[in-house]
């Protein structure tokens, strides 16, 4: 029995990957974390101007999707006190500047909801905030998106 | 007019000046010494060793008699940044930036042309700092930013120092907040871009023509 040949072309044009990306838009749901737009067009730029067409794609994809839910559910989001950075990667041998950190930060409440106890938080915190800054910094605006949703629709106490 | 020295001469005020800078200096000087004639026999003899030159004497040629210099994009485009690292030298350019921004600076002192770099920096009183290629992510960060400049910027490409591309790779693009292109020619070139690279606009936090 011989292999079946490979398939070719069955994905969408390289030049297609990316041409649905909206930077505007997503630049505007991350004004509440953002409010400087020199810090929103940084940001915006690492999660969608960089990387693999293919995540850069996914990242707007999921964001504007939470943002239209958010938009919804959390019209006015509250920014979280207690924030964690995500920090710019940089050699170890390079001083580390103040602005060692990314703009965006996360919410740490949000990842105490599943992690009450520091080490796992910690560990959660880690995960979140650690790889290429395409991801990190998706993970964390979407983590701000969520804590904005969750926040508005937890019971009233 | 053939010169055989007019070439290394050039290219000795090249490495300082940076090659837009020192083309007007050379056209402006041979215009005022042979009129159009001698820029346009210039033109022909180094224009394709030395295509910003030829860009240069072209537009000469055209009329005008120095570059478009104005700092005020760059200032916009570096509001909220604490340092920028400037990759390449145009020290007709840099000698306005400095002038209008109140940000610490820094030059990259590296180039594919021999360069006396305490000389270049010596002009600007200690207000320009240098930068060697392995530490020029000290200059990263939320409030950092790298500076080059382009040479006939098209719609989607422009010629940069080769520099640029050593510095500028994924991971670093990533690390500065913005990424500033400054458009130094005002045209394309007509002959072929040797001494420079093309590297596409998408690059480019700003691109300022």
């Amino acid at each position: 029995m011989t292999a079946a040949p490979p398939e070719f072309g069955r994905h969408v044009r390289s030049s297609e990957i990316t041409s649905f990306i909206d930077r505007a838009g997503i630049e505007a749901l991350l004004e509440p974390w953002l409010p400087a737009a020199a810090d929103r067009a940084f940001v915006t730029r690492c999660m969608l101007g960089e990387g693999p067409a293919h995540h850069r794609g996914a990242n707007y994809v999921l964001l504007r999707l939470l943002g239209e839910l958010a938009a919804r559910v959390a019209p006015a989001p509250a920014v979280a006190p207690d924030q964690v950075p995500v920090p710019i990667r940089l050699p170890p041998h390079v001083p580390r500047p103040a602005d060692r950190d990314y703009p965006l930060a996360l919410p740490r409440r949000v990842v105490a909801r599943l992690a009450p106890d520091a080490p796992t938080q910690a560990a959660m915190l880690d995960c979140v905030t650690d790889g290429p800054p395409q991801h990190a910094l998706a993970n964390a605006a979407m983590l701000c998106l969520l804590d904005a949703m969750l926040v508005a629709t937890d019971a009233p106490r | 007019m053939s010169d055989p020295t007019l070439g290394h001469s050039f290219l000795a005020a090249a490495g300082e000046l940076g090659m837009c800078s020192a083309a007007w200096l050379f056209a402006r000087t041979l215009g005022d010494d042979g009129g159009p004639a001698m820029v346009a026999e210039a033109r022909d003899q180094l224009g394709r060793d030395f295509p910003v030159f030829d860009a240069v004497c072209a537009r000469y040629l055209a009329g005008e008699r120095e570059p478009r210099v104005d700092p005020t994009p760059v200032r916009a485009a570096l509001a909220g940044v604490d340092r920028v690292l400037v990759i390449g030298v145009e020290t007709t350019f840099l000698d306005a930036a400095v002038a209008a921004l109140d940000c610490e600076i820094g030059l990259l002192t590296y180039g594919e042309l021999e360069v006396d770099w305490p000389r270049v920096l010596a002009n600007y009183g200690g207000r320009v700092a240098p930068c060697e290629l392995p530490a020029f992510q000290r200059y990263a960060g939320s409030r950092g930013a790298l500076l080059t400049f382009l040479y006939g910027a098209q719609a989607a490409v422009a010629h940069v120092d080769p520099a640029w591309l050593r510095v500028v790779a994924g991971d670093v693009r990533t690390q500065f907040r913005e990424l500033i292109g400054w458009e130094v020619l005002g045209g394309e070139m007509y002959v072929y871009p040797r001494w420079l690279v093309q590297a596409p606009l998408v690059d480019f936090s700003w691109v300022i023509r």
